[in-house]
C-alpha cells in the first residue's frame, strides 16, 4: 500500500508528496495513525515503511511512494477521515517551511487524539488537484458549484480520474444543506406507546416498531417491557436491542460460491498443511523492485513474488499441477494460476496464464489489471479459465494461516498470509526477521504428503533465495 | 378443456373479492375473477348501496313532511316504484364500475360457480356444465354470506321476505314485522316506517343494535319509538301464519304472547357463509358455524388458499372484507410491509334514522375485558350545529382506559355520524391518547365538536355542558 505520488504544480517544480490517511475501501469511514516507523524528520526510501494505518477493521503498513524528508502532520494515534493528510515527504534538497502546509495549522498544532478533518477528502480528488489548486470538474459542475455556492475543492469526486461530477456537486450541497438529525423525536412512536414506554421505563430507541413504517405501537412497548420483566426474572441478559434476524436470499455469487465450495469439500480428499518462509530477501527485492518500476507504475506485490515462486516450482512438482478424476490423473501441460480477489459480493478468481513464462514484471502488470479488472466486474470469460493452481491471499487482514479450499478440478491451492516479524537463532543469539506461514491445501487423491510438502519446500525455497525467481 | 393458470384466482366477486383481485393486480400478480351472479356482490347489489339509496330518500321524506319547521311548504309523496328504481339504477351503475375495474386492473373476469378440484385447480361450472378450468398458485375465497332463517319462519319471497326482497318492493306494505333488530333489521324499520308503514321489530335479545353500546342502543330505541315503532325485546316469533295477502304472527314476549297480522314480514336474523358447493371438503380448510376457519392471514387449513370476508366469519362488514382482500393479496405476494387486521378498530355504521356508529369496546366489553374505564358523553342537543339543522336527536359516547388514557371505544348515534366515526378510527389507528385528541382543533360549527366535547367530558373538562 503506497501514498500517492509526488505532486507538481505543472512547472516541472517538486512539491512535497502528501501523505494520506489512505482509504482502504467504500466502507471505510475513519482511520488511524497508530504508529510512524519514520520519526518526523527522518528519511525515508521509496517503499519502505511509512505508518501503521489501522481501522476498525484492519490494520496495515503504508509505504513511502516518494523518497526524502518525512514531516508529520498528525502525531500518532490520531484518527482522520480518509483521504486526510497526516504528513509530507520533502525531496531532497528542498526546502522544509518551518510551518507546514496544506491543512489548516490548528489540526497539526492539535494534541492527539484530536481529529483532524480531510484537506480534500477523497483520495481521488486530492490527486486530480494541480498544484495550482485548480480542481478537475466538468464544466456542468463547475456551474452548478457556482451556482449552490458549493466549493469545489470540498467535493468528493467519484468522475474518471478523481474529476467532480454534476451529481458530486448536488450529493455535497445536499449534504451540507441537510440538517442535523434530531436525536430524541427520531424513532417513530404512537403518542399512547411514547406515555407508555416512560410509564413502563422502556427505552423507545430498544423497541422494534411493528406498526405502519415501523413506527413503535403500545404492544411492541408492552412487549419489550414484559421480555425485560421475563429476562430480569431468569436473570438473563436481555438480548441485544432485540434485533430481528436478517434473512437474505443466496442468490448470484453467493450462490455460486456456496455450490463450488460445498462441492469441493464433498467430492475431494483436501488437507492442508503450513510452513513458514523467511521474508527478509524477498522483502528487500520487493523494496528494490519497487523503486526501479517506480517511473512505470508498475508495483510488484508479495503475492506476486509468491506466484512467480509457485509457477517454478510447479515445473518441478507437475502432480501439484493436476487434475484428478476416478480414472486419470492428467498433469496439466500449462501453468496458470488463478488469484482470489474478493470483491464486497463474493468472490472471484481471474487467472493469471502460463505464469511460468513471466517475468516478475509481467505478473505484477497483469494481476493489477486483473484485480481491477474483477472489481469494476469487467473481467472476460478468458480471464477466468484455464486454471491449474490457485493462490488466495488473506495476509492483508492480519491471517496468519487458514485452510483454502480446493478450486476443483485443481489439485491445489496456496494461502498467502501476512508478513510478520519472527525470530531466527544465529547460534545462541535471536535475531529478528521478517517471516510468513505459507498454508497449502492439496488433494490427497492427487498427491500424498510427501510430495506435497516438497512442493511446498520448493516454494519456500524459491522465496528465500529471491534471486531465483529473476533467472 | 386446457387449463389457464393465474398466480390468483379470487372465487366471489363482492367486495372482498373484487378488492383482493385489484390488489394482487397491483402487485404484478396475474388474477381472475370468478363470479356466479353480479360484480360488486351483495353489498353492492343487494345490500349497503341499495339500502343506502332507500335511506336517503326515507330521510329526504322525512324532512319534506316537517317541511314547515323549516319555514318551507312542500307536499311530500311518493312513487315506491321510483324509489326502488333509483335504488336499482345507482347498484347497476355501481356493478359496471367495477367492471371496469376489472378490466383496468387486467383481471380477467369468470362467469360462473367455482369448485375447487384440488391442487390449485377451479373447475367454472355455469348451467351444469364446464365452462373454463383455472390453475393457480393461491386461491381466495370470498363467497359472502346468505341470510340465515329460522324453523318455521322460512322465507318465501312473496308473504315473508329476506332483505332481497324487502329491497325492491312492488307495493308499500301498510304493516311490516321486522324479525331481528341488527344494522339490517332496523334499517329495513326506518326505511318502511318513514314511509309511512306500521313496523314491529322483535329481537330475542333484551335490546336492539344488540353489538352497540348499551346506552347506545336505549337512545336508539328511543328515538325509534318516538317514531312510531314498536319494539319488543327478549321476544321471539314462535310461529307465522300465512295468510292469502298477510301474515299472522305468534310473538313471545316476556308479558306473553301476542298474536298480530302483518302485511309482510322480514327475516333478518343474521347470515351464514356460503361455504357450500365449493368443493372444501376435499380440502383441509375447516368450517365451523357456517364460516371458513382462518388465522390472522386469512389463511385457511389448506396450504394455498385463502378465505376473506363475510365467508371468514364476524363482523360480516364490506370495509372488513375489502381490507382483508388487501392483506390476503399482500401476504400471498410476500409483500413484507403487510400486517394482519386490527380487528377492534373496524368501525360499524347502522343508516337507520337516527344513525348509529361505532369502533372498539362498548363500555360493558371494556369492563368485561378487565379495563377501569373513564367515560364521555355529549348530548347533542348541546351543540349548535346540530340544533341549526333542526337534528339534535343524537350523542357521542368515548371510552378510555383510566390506566393508560388509551381510546377504547366510541360509540355515537345522530345525524351523519357515519360520516364522522372516522375521526375516532384515525385517532385509534394512530394510538392517540385523550391528550392529541383534547388539544385537536374541531371546526366550528359541525356536529363533530361534539366528539371533541365527549373526550374533554371523560376527563371532566367538557366546555359547552
Amino acid at each position: 500500500m503506497r501514498v500517492l505520488p509526488a505532486n507538481t504544480n505543472g512547472t516541472g517544480v517538486e512539491m512535497p508528496a502528501d501523505i494520506y490517511m489512505v482509504k482502504l475501501g467504500m466502507t471505510m469511514t475513519e482511520g488511524t495513525v497508530a504508529e510512524w516507523h519514520i520519526p518526523d524528520g527522518g528519511e525515508v526510501k521509496t517503499g519502505e515503511d511509512l505508518y501503521r494505518l489501522e481501522t476498525e477493521k484492519v490494520e496495515m503498513e503504508v509505504e513511502a511512494e516518494a523518497s526524502g524528508t518525512v514531516r508529520h502532520l498528525v502525531p500518532e494515534e490520531t484518527t482522520v477521515d480518509p483521504g486526510a493528510i497526516v504528513g509530507y515527504i520533502y525531496a531532497p534538497g528542498e526546502e522544509i517551511p518551518a510551518e507546514l502546509p496544506g491543512a489548516d495549522a490548528p489540526a497539526a498544532a492539535a494534541p492527539a487524539p484530536a481529529r483532524v478533518s480531510p484537506v480534500a477528502a477523497p483520495v481521488a480528488a486530492a490527486a486530480a488537484q494541480g498544484g495550482g489548486g485548480r480542481v478537475a470538474a466538468s464544466p456542468a459542475a463547475r456551474r452548478l458549484a457556482k451556482e449552490l455556492g458549493v466549493e469545489l475543492a470540498s467535493v468528493t469526486a467519484t468522475g474518471p480520474r478523481g474529476r467532480v461530477t454534476e451529481d458530486d456537486v448536488r450529493t455535497a450541497h445536499e449534504a451540507a444543506a441537510a440538517p442535523a438529525p434530531a436525536a430524541p423525536m427520531a424513532v417513530p412512536a404512537s403518542p399512547l406507546a411514547r406515555k407508555r414506554a416512560q410509564a413502563l421505563g422502556v427505552d423507545l430507541a430498544v423497541v422494534r416498531g411493528t406498526g405502519p413504517g415501523g413506527r413503535i405501537t403500545k404492544g411492541d412497548v408492552e412487549t419489550a417491557a414484559n421480555v425485560a420483566t421475563a429476562t430480569a426474572a431468569t436473570g438473563e441478559t436481555p438480548p441485544a436491542a432485540m434485533r430481528e434476524d436478517e434473512v437474505l436470499a443466496v442468490r448470484g455469487m453467493r450462490k455460486v460460491i456456496a455450490e463450488r465450495m460445498y462441492a469441493s469439500l464433498q467430492s475431494t480428499a483436501q488437507l492442508t498443511m503450513d510452513m513458514d518462509v523467511a521474508m527478509d530477501d524477498c522483502v528487500r527485492l520487493r523494496t528494490q523492485l519497487v523503486e526501479e518500476w517506480s517511473d512505470e507504475g508498475v508495483r510488484p506485490s508479495y503475492t506476486d513474488i509468491v506466484m512467480k515462486a509457485v509457477a517454478k516450482a510447479l515445473l518441478g512438482h507437475p502432480r501439484m499441477n493436476a487434475q484428478f478424476s476416478d480414472t486419470e490423473l492428467t498433469l496439466r501441460g500449462e501453468v496458470n494460476v488463478g488469484m482470489a480477489v474478493a470483491l464486497e459480493e463474493g468472490l472471484v478468481v481471474p487467472v493469471l496464464r502460463h505464469v511460468d513464462q513471466l517475468g516478475l514484471k509481467e505478473i505484477a502488470m497483469e494481476s493489477s489489471r486483473l484485480a481491477a479488472a474483477a472489481r469494476e466486474g469487467s473481467l472476460g470469460l478468458d480471464d477466468m479459465a484455464g486454471g491449474t493452481f490457485t493462490v488466495s491471499t488473506l495476509g492483508m487482514f492480519g491471517v496468519d494461516s487458514f485452510t483454502p479450499i480446493l478450486n476443483p478440478p485443481e489439485a491445489g491451492i496456496l494461502g498467502v498470509n501476512r508478513l510478520r516479524d519472527s525470530v531466527r537463532w544465529e547460534g545462541e543469539t535471536p535475531v529478528r526477521q521478517k517471516a510468513m506461514t505459507l498454508s497449502l491445501t492439496w488433494d490427497h487423491r492427487a498427491l500424498d504428503g510427501a510430495p506435497a510438502a516438497q512442493f511446498l519446500a520448493s516454494v519456500r525455497d524459491y522465496l528465500e533465495a529471491p534471486f531465483r525467481l529473476l533467472v | 378443456m386446457a387449463e389457464t393458470t393465474f398466480d390468483v384466482v379470487v372465487v366471489g366477486g363482492g367486495p372482498g373479492g373484487y378488492v383482493a383481485a385489484i390488489r394482487a393486480s397491483q402487485l404484478g400478480l396475474q388474477a381472475a375473477l370468478v363470479e356466479r351472479e353480479h360484480l360488486g356482490g351483495v353489498c353492492l347489489n343487494w345490500g349497503c348501496i341499495p339500502t343506502k339509496t332507500l335511506l336517503h330518500t326515507a330521510d329526504l321524506y322525512r324532512e319534506m313532511q316537517q317541511a314547515e319547521r323549516f319555514g318551507l311548504t312542500a307536499e311530500a309523496s311518493f312513487d315506491i316504484g321510483k324509489v326502488v328504481s333509483r335504488s336499482r339504477a345507482v347498484a347497476g351503475q355501481l356493478n359496471s364500475g367495477v367492471k371496469f375495474l376489472m378490466r383496468k386492473h387486467t383481471v380477467e373476469v369468470f362467469e360462473g360457480a367455482a369448485r375447487l378440484t384440488g391442487g390449485g385447480g377451479v373447475t367454472v361450472e355455469r348451467d351444469g356444465e364446464t365452462v373454463a378450468e383455472l390453475g393457480a398458485d393461491s386461491i381466495i375465497l370470498a363467497t359472502g354470506a346468505r341470510p340465515r332463517s329460522l324453523p318455521g319462519l322460512e322465507p318465501d319471497g312473496e308473504l315473508v321476505w329476506t332483505y332481497r326482497e324487502a329491497m325492491v318492493p312492488t307495493t308499500m306494505p301498510s304493516s311490516l314485522l321486522v324479525i331481528g333488530s341488527g344494522a339490517i333489521g332496523v334499517e329495513f324499520a326506518s326505511f318502511y316506517r318513514a314511509l309511512g308503514a306500521e313496523v314491529t321489530v322483535v329481537e330475542v335479545l333484551p335490546r336492539i343494535l344488540p353489538v352497540e353500546d348499551e346506552e347506545i342502543s336505549a337512545f336508539a330505541r328511543g328515538e325509534f319509538e318516538k317514531q312510531g315503532i314498536t319494539i319488543h325485546t327478549s321476544a321471539t316469533v314462535e310461529s307465522l301464519e300465512k295468510g292469502h295477502d298477510s301474515v299472522t304472527a305468534s310473538i313471545a314476549t316476556e308479558n306473553g304472547v301476542i298474536e298480530a297480522t302483518f302485511d309482510r314480514a322480514i327475516l333478518a336474523v343474521g347470515v351464514t357463509g356460503n361455504v357450500e358447493g365449493l368443493g372444501l371438503e376435499g380440502t383441509s380448510a375447516a368450517v365451523d358455524r357456517g364460516a371458513i376457519v382462518v388465522n390472522e392471514w386469512l389463511e385457511t387449513g389448506e396450504p394455498g388458499l385463502y378465505a376473506i370476508g363475510d365467508v371468514a366469519g364476524p363482523p360480516l362488514l364490506a370495509h372488513k372484507a375489502m381490507h382483508e382482500g388487501v392483506i390476503c393479496a399482500e401476504r400471498i405476494a410476500g409483500l413484507e410491509t403487510a400486517r394482519p387486521m386490527e380487528r377492534r378498530r373496524i368501525p360499524g355504521c347502522t343508516y337507520c334514522h337516527p344513525q348509529v356508529a361505532s369502533v372498539g369496546l362498548t363500555e360493558q366489553a371494556a369492563g368485561e375485558a378487565g379495563f377501569s374505564v373513564r367515560v364521555g358523553r355529549f348530548p347533542l342537543v348541546g351543540n349548535g350545529k346540530a340544533i341549526a339543522v333542526g337534528d339534535t336527536a343524537g350523542m357521542v359516547k368515548t371510552i378510555f382506559d383510566a390506566d393508560t388514557d388509551e381510546l377504547l371505544g366510541a360509540h355515537l348515534v345522530g345525524p351523519d355520524v357515519t360520516e364522522m366515526i372516522q375521526g375516532f378510527v384515525v385517532a385509534m389507528g394512530l394510538e392517540t391518547t385523550q391528550a392529541e385528541l383534547m388539544e385537536t382543533v374541531f371546526p366550528h360549527p359541525t356536529v363533530s365538536e361534539a366528539m371533541h366535547e365527549s373526550v374533554l367530558d371523560a376527563y371532566d373538562r367538557a366546555l359547552h355542558m
